[in-house]
């Protein structure tokens, strides 16, 4: 019991920080660019992909034994269209503004390769517990993910967080408008994973030495 | 359901360049960085893509126009159908996509070793999925003509960010690139740059 409790850490720790999905894997990236011009919108498509990350998988972890494996994509995108549906729904009802913002991300949740793959790697091999660990360390994984962009993007591009100013006086957005533009969601990427690799090197060659 | 050559030329130069699908709307990245290596491989990429991108756009269209709304209204209330309708667009894509790949293989076997890997994947192309929700959404788009030129336009903007980028990167590899940016970083970084040069085009069209 103990070591199956570990592996289900580890499994969580995994998606977390090693594998995240974002900076490591490049999985989800459209998102990942489109809706991080601000935290909120950050937080919020997040959270989106967690729940449906979270319910595909313990959909697909509790039919593992059903599905033939031919029909198998079929199935995962069809449970991950239908969680998709919910989620949508619920952001309209209760989050309107947000919802219209994120416009069509919300929708294509549904080809986020991310959630596919999370389905193909772990959920049809794996029991309910462990899938879930899974899920909900590439949830939020895939949330911190965004955060970190929503936080550089919103700061430096309006001046504010979650809304709130926070910038000293001095600071002028508008010269960094570039940031919550288009371009701004690449370079800073591109940067955020320079960033990554250099620490992850870093890391190797001092275990190395 | 008339359209002036110069609207439907508006539609597609604001779909190809001015809001390129890629560089501006961030759909379809995956492919965007993963096969944009060798222009070649890219070039080919973007021809499978505006295919099916064309001919999903019609047919989500056709969904939602001929068989959601009608069967919708005569349940009383045109809109009732419409949960259904994210399930019903990525079915169609995914079986458009595999019958666009049995008819091509049966009836134009060396567009099909063009094509090669690149059919099965564009299933997961989040820019096809992308453009037939941006239809569905937009109420300038509500006649199928207006459709059909937005989807096209949109794999053809598609096809021009990718071969460019494969251009940039065929060169890329002759230059000394910092270790920790290499790969997808640089990639990024190079997309930012283009995404910039394609903010020049804002303002042609409307």
């Amino acid at each position: 019991m103990a070591d199956i409790q570990t592996s289900n850490l580890q499994q969580f720790r995994e998606g977390l920080l090693d594998n995240n999905p974002v900076l490591v894997q490049l999985l989800g990236m459209c998102p990942t660019l489109a809706v991080t011009n601000t935290l909120e919108n950050a937080l919020v498509m997040g959270a989106a992909a967690t729940f449906v990350v979270v319910m595909s998988n313990l959909v697909t972890s509790l039919l593992r034994h059903q599905i033939k494996p031919h029909v198998r994509i079929l199935i995962f995108t069809l449970t991950i269209a239908t969680f998709v549906t919910i989620a949508d729904m619920f952001l309209k009802a209760r989050m309107f503004e947000v919802s219209r913002k994120l416009g069509p991300f919300v929708p294509l949740i549904i080809v986020n390769c991310m959630i596919i793959c999370r389905a193909e790697v772990v959920a049809i091999k794996n029991g309910l517990w462990r899938s879930l660990a899974d899920a909900f360390g590439i949830g939020l994984g895939f949330t911190m993910a965004l955060s970190i962009l929503g936080v550089v993007r919103e700061v430096l591009g309006s001046g504010t967080l979650l809304n709130y100013p926070v910038t000293p006086a001095s600071f002028e957005p508008h010269l960094w408008i570039i940031m919550v533009l288009p371009p701004g969601a690449f370079l800073t990427l591109g940067i955020v994973i320079g960033i990554v690799n250099y620490l992850r090197q870093r890391d190797r060659k001092g275990g190395a030495a | 359901m008339t359209l002036g050559i110069g609207a439907m030329l508006g539609i597609f130069l604001s779909v190809a360049l001015v809001n390129n699908l890629v560089l501006a709307g961030f759909l379809g990245i995956c492919p965007f960085l993963g096969v944009s290596r060798k222009i070649d491989m890219a070039f080919g990429m973007g021809c499978a893509v505006t295919f099916v991108m064309t001919i999903s756009g019609i047919v989500t269209w056709l969904i939602v126009h001929v068989v959601l709304v009608p069967i919708g209204t005569a349940l009383g209330d045109p809109e009732a159908l419409f949960f259904l309708k994210y399930v019903a667009f990525i079915m169609v894509i995914a079986s458009m996509v595999q019958l666009v790949e049995m008819y091509v293989r049966k009836f134009f076997p060396p567009l099909y070793t063009a094509f090669g890997v690149f059919l099965p994947l564009i299933t997961t192309n989040c820019a096809i999925l992308g453009a037939c929700l941006l239809i569905d959404m937009k109420p300038e788009y509500q006649n199928l003509l207006s459709a059909t030129i937005f989807a096209f336009g949109g794999g053809i903007g598609f096809m021009l960010a990718i071969t460019l980028m494969a251009g940039v990167r065929e060169h890329i590899r002759f230059s000394d690139v910092p270790e920790c940016l290499r790969g997808p970083a640089i990639t990024l970084l190079v997309a930012g740059i283009l995404a910039l040069a394609f903010m020049g085009f804002a303002g042609i069209g409307k």
